[in-house]
């Protein structure tokens, strides 16, 4: 009993820690810049609503809108069957040459991303692939590999051998091995990596800058640095921007946490 | 990738097993040691996107890390390894940035393992209140670095910031402090913050982990009437060992490579008492040493994979020790 | 401050006859009225090399590279005049955040798919773009004499060449409550050390901050120093001295200037080494602080803020009682706009500078941002605008923080500054900001 109450009060402090924050952002996309300024902390007083219509009402929004979900969307799926591939056959591998691979592909994660930001622009460059959306899902997909193969290998080779050698010995091969056994067992771990993927991908800034020109290719994150200038950022439209740009991810997520309810029920903890 | 090559000679594979009696035992031998080798292919087509747009041009960033060369110009001299020696005998700023950046990954790494840990097991079960809370606790993860920077610009204002006007209220007027003002505590302060943003994220991983655990382990445990802690220390922490491993390595690099959150808060370029590896290398691009800054990218590297290498037998002690 | 303390040496002929070879220039700019034709000036040796000035229609579509996202909306409008007066001409804005701007524009730049229009920060960004020969030569255009010729050094290279127009003017130097100073009984800005120290302390003794300082951002907490430097600096290119060694951060002259840091610790907010720049401007815009150390930049912000009162700028003059000081103020001269070497529509792009050099044009531009600019005849309708206009024609410095062209220099010695003011003693931090200032000099 004494242990309920004691997980009650942690679960609702820390969700006061979440929450102030995210309530004062919240708040704050209704604010004018002097209230947002003066009073961080309070309800607006009063409430404004402009700054949705602005946002909401923009040409250049929806079109960002459009681009960032079709990248988005191409690239955590593509990202997740190259990586899924790559765990799965980097678990089977026995011995040092699958981990080899696996460091090779996992170093990827440690390399600051301004170092070889130079010499991709110019291989991107070379081939077209600048100011285009599909440049974009490729150069997220290489961003992203080390993570996600890191977090779905991590995962797969968990899975108990004995699985594998039961299909083995039933005569199935390993293309339909990963397909209907390592896929299905991974689902949590896969959903937690979309989610990873899902959030990486949407908020990438670095990328989009430094390869889209055209207006009409800018994705969401490129769109909302019209809010923040030199010496002026208009928070409230910025705040305004985020919290309409995450709502996107708000419901991905919930989308995604089935994900982790169908693996429950496929048998597992009871606390 | 070359290791295919062996199989060439041999009969072409086929999915059957078990009747490889019939096999010459030199193939035999292979396949144990190395595996089926449809196995390779699985991870050709990552690694041959990865190898030319990620690979190719990182080992030629890092070329120039024996150069003098500015970011821009089309010349630039060979200098050998001066730019590895002036960073390990001479760079003040840069021992402050790895001094920053260890300080602040230990706090990371520690607190926010422990939190999204201790927040997964919380909320494992499927009620509407844990489902609630979880989408509550991602929240942080998607917001932008900016806006969040900006909040807690405000949270740590020392005259009238929230954290300030906290702890008056309650009487720890002796607590109040100048926060990112405070030079030798400034890089714990940013380390609160950066664990608030990311706590939510790696509770998705502890998620993913515990649901893996076979309820039997518990439902044994349960039978021979072991406690809670010992419950959580036989069978819930050896059977998470691979998230928890996820967590703490991705926890180090991501701590590592915090970068737009430390330039909200700090600058940029950012005060000295916030400076960390990453934001050391942004600075030294942006002041068109990029030689120097890909010499640092290599030092940067190396000290990511020690850290992790460390942390990994740290935990493999812990959790075999069972 | 003492004769003897005054460097020579010659690197300082050599900037001195570099500004007297840029003073030339200007002159001969000055008086060849617009409209004629221009001959090569004397002395540079390659008449050819100096592109002509630009003829024919603005026709293409271009690309206006910038970082100035506050100025979109305006910089919209005056584009649609443009294109209206320019049948078949189009500009498009792509703004990058100041911050990325050189690390990412760069590439783009250099490649010509952004900013047949662009532009530099002044100083080291301005040095590196023009040696990476993204700029190209601005000597003979006609629209350059629009421009108060004393402000264009920004924009030339080290022969006095002009290869970029720095349009924007700040003042990078403390903005004042007047209201505040007057009831403080100050009419008149302080002009000796004494007398700023007795200012804040009766601004104190009102209950005032007199001094709100965002020292928790280098960016915004360094611009101080540019006023706090002017009158010790033995000389216009002290700062520069220290970057190339010839002059050290321990020297007197600048030990003297981290003594009055600290004599402003009790002036400043409390704890205000954790002071981000929006709390400070805060601080300003509802009164409780008298002043605020950034720069005009800052004006319109504050007013967003809700200030009414009335703005001056207010710099700290360190001379002593009865001396004259050197300079009044500072400022600096940025947002240097250039046409890009690698871009394909040179014509066009210069027609557009030209037409931002219009001064009706210009005027629009400064009272739609709020920012003094460089084009000679504005009319300023801002009041603010119109209130520190005589700023213009003041002996001010040029910003000398922005002489130390190594980010991580500047750094260390506007940061040893930051470090006296909020607490560490002066010898301490000079010594660990030469330590740096050493190791990053090359060779």
């Amino acid at each position: 009993m004494g242990s309920r109450i004691g997980r009650r009060a942690l679960l609702g402090v820390y969700t006061a820690l979440v929450l102030i924050p995210l309530l004062v952002m919240f708040a704050g996309s209704f604010k004018t810049t002097s209230d947002l300024f003066s009073n961080p902390f309070s309800l607006p007083e009063e409430w404004q609503f402009g700054n949705y219509g602005e946002v909401l009402g923009s040409a250049d929004m929806g079109t960002a809108f459009t681009n960032s979900a079709l990248v988005t969307a191409c690239s955590v799926t593509l990202t997740l069957l190259l990586a899924s591939l790559a765990a799965y056959g980097l678990a089977r591998i026995p011995g040092w040459p699958g981990w080899v691979l696996y460091g090779f592909l996992v170093l990827g994660m440690s390399v600051p991303a301004q170092a070889n930001m130079i010499p991709q622009f110019v291989l991107f460059d070379v081939l077209g692939l600048t100011d285009s959306l599909a440049g974009l899902v490729l150069i997220n997909i290489v961003s992203t590999l080390p993570v996600a193969v890191f977090i779905l290998a991590g995962f797969m080779r968990t899975l108990p051998r004995e699985i594998y050698e039961a299909a083995a010995l039933d005569g199935v091969g390993p293309w339909r091995t990963y397909r209907s056994i390592a896929l299905p067992l991974s689902l949590p771990s896969l959903a937690a990596t979309a989610i990873f993927l899902l959030v990486i991908h949407w908020n990438e800034l670095l990328y989009p800058l430094l390869f889209i020109n055209d207006p009409d290719k800018r994705t969401l994150p490129l769109a909302l640095l019209n809010f923040q200038g030199e010496f002026l950022t208009n928070y409230p439209l910025l705040f305004t921007g985020v919290v309409v740009a995450s709502l996107p991810l708000v419901v991905g997520y919930i989308f995604l946490q089935r994900f982790f309810i169908a693996g429950m029920t496929a048998g597992s903890v009871k606390e | 990738m070359s290791a295919p090559s062996t199989v060439r000679t041999g009969p072409a594979p086929t999915p059957a097993r078990g009747t490889s009696a019939g096999r010459p035992r030199k193939h035999r031998g292979w396949r144990q040691r190395f595996g089926h080798p449809a196995f390779y292919l699985f991870p050709l087509p990552a690694l041959v996107v990865y190898v030319i747009f990620f690979a190719v041009p990182t080992v030629q960033a890092f070329q120039y890390a024996v150069t003098d060369w500015d970011g821009y110009s089309a010349g630039y001299r060979s200098v050998g390894l001066d730019n590895f020696e002036q960073l390990a005998r001479g760079d003040d700023l840069f021992v402050n940035a790895m001094t920053n950046s260890l300080k602040f990954m230990l706090v990371v790494v520690v607190f926010q393992t422990l939190f999204s840990l201790v927040l997964a097991s919380m909320l494992l079960r499927n009620s509407r209140s844990s489902t609630l809370l979880r989408a509550v606790f991602f929240l942080p993860t998607i917001l932008s670095s900016v806006s969040v920077a900006f909040v807690w610009k405000f949270i740590y204002d020392p005259n009238f910031g929230l954290a300030n006007s906290a702890l008056k209220s309650v009487g720890l007027d002796s607590l109040t402090s100048s926060f990112l003002g405070d030079e030798g505590k400034a890089i714990y302060f940013l380390a609160i913050t950066q664990v608030w943003f990311h706590t939510g994220q790696m509770m998705v991983i502890f998620i993913a982990g515990l649901q893996q655990i076979p309820r039997e382990l518990y439902e044994a445990a349960a039978i021979d009437g072991v406690g809670r802690w010992q419950r959580f220390r036989h069978v819930t922490w050896p059977m998470i060992a691979p998230a928890t491993g996820i967590v703490i390595a991705y926890t180090t690099i991501q701590s590592f490579k915090a970068f737009d959150l430390v330039l909200g808060l700090g600058g940029n370029p950012p005060q000295g008492s916030l400076d960390i590896l990453s934001t050391r290398i942004y600075t030294s691009f942006a002041d068109s040493r990029f030689g120097y800054a890909a010499a640092e990218s290599i030092v940067f590297m190396a000290v990511i994979a020690l850290v992790t290498l460390i942390q990994r037998r740290t935990v493999k002690l812990t959790q075999s020790g069972a | 401050m003492t004769e003897h303390s005054r460097p020579s040496g010659p690197s300082r002929r050599r900037l001195l006859r570099a500004a007297v070879a840029g003073g030339t220039v200007a002159t001969a700019a000055a008086c060849a009225g617009p409209g004629t034709t221009r001959g090569p000036r004397p002395g540079t040796g390659a008449p050819s090399d100096v592109p002509p000035p630009v003829s024919g229609r603005a026709t293409d579509h271009i690309s206006f590279a910038h970082w100035r996202a506050e100025d979109k909306k305006i910089l919209g409008e005056l584009i649609d005049d443009f294109t209206r007066r320019n049948p078949g001409s189009k500009v498009r804005q792509d703004i990058s955040p100041a911050q990325d701007y050189q690390a990412n524009a760069l590439q783009r730049l250099k490649n010509g798919s952004i900013g047949d229009v662009l532009t530099a920060f002044r100083g080291a960004q301005f040095a590196d773009m023009l040696k990476a020969g993204l700029f190209t030569e601005l000597s003979a255009q006609t629209f350059a004499d629009e421009y108060l010729p004393h402000y264009s050094r920004g924009g030339r290279d080290e022969a006095g060449r002009l290869f970029g127009l720095p349009y924007q003017l700040v003042f990078p130097m403390p903005l004042a409550n007047r209201d505040l100073l007057e009831k403080a009984g100050y009419d008149k800005a302080p002009q000796n050390w004494d007398a700023y120290l007795d200012l804040c302390d009766k601004l104190k003794s009102r209950g005032k901050v007199p001094l709100a300082w965002p020292g928790a951002e280098p960016g915004n907490a360094g611009q101080l120093f540019n006023a706090m430097v002017m009158n010790n600096a033995p000389g216009d290119d002290a700062c520069a001295r220290i970057a190339s060694g010839k002059a050290k951060v321990t020297d007197d002259w600048f030990l003297k200037v981290l003594d009055q840091y600290a004599q402003l610790r009790p002036f400043v907010q409390q704890k205000a080494g954790g002071t981000q720049v929006e709390p400070a401007q805060q601080m300003f815009a509802k009164g409780t602080a008298a002043m605020l150390a950034t720069g005009s930049y800052h004006m319109a912000a504050v007013r967003q803020l809700g200030a009414k009162f009335p703005i001056e700028l207010v710099p700290p003059i360190t001379v002593d009682k009865g001396e004259r000081p050197r300079y009044v103020g500072t400022h600096n001269a940025t947002f240097i706009l250039g046409v890009n070497a690698a871009g394909k529509h040179s014509t066009t792009a210069l027609r557009f500078i030209e037409y931002l050099s219009d001064p009706a044009v210009a005027g629009r531009y400064a009272n739609g941002t709020a920012q003094h600019l460089t084009v000679a005849g504005v009319t300023y309708k801002d009041k603010d605008l119109r209130d520190t206009q005589h700023w213009l024609e003041r002996r001010t410095m040029l910003a000398p923080r922005y002489q130390i062209e190594d980010i991580d220099m500047l750094n260390a010695v506007e940061g040893a500054c930051a470090k006296v003011l909020t607490g560490t003693s002066a010898g301490k931090a000079a010594e660990a900001a030469q330590r740096v200032v050493d190791q990053r000099r090359p060779g």
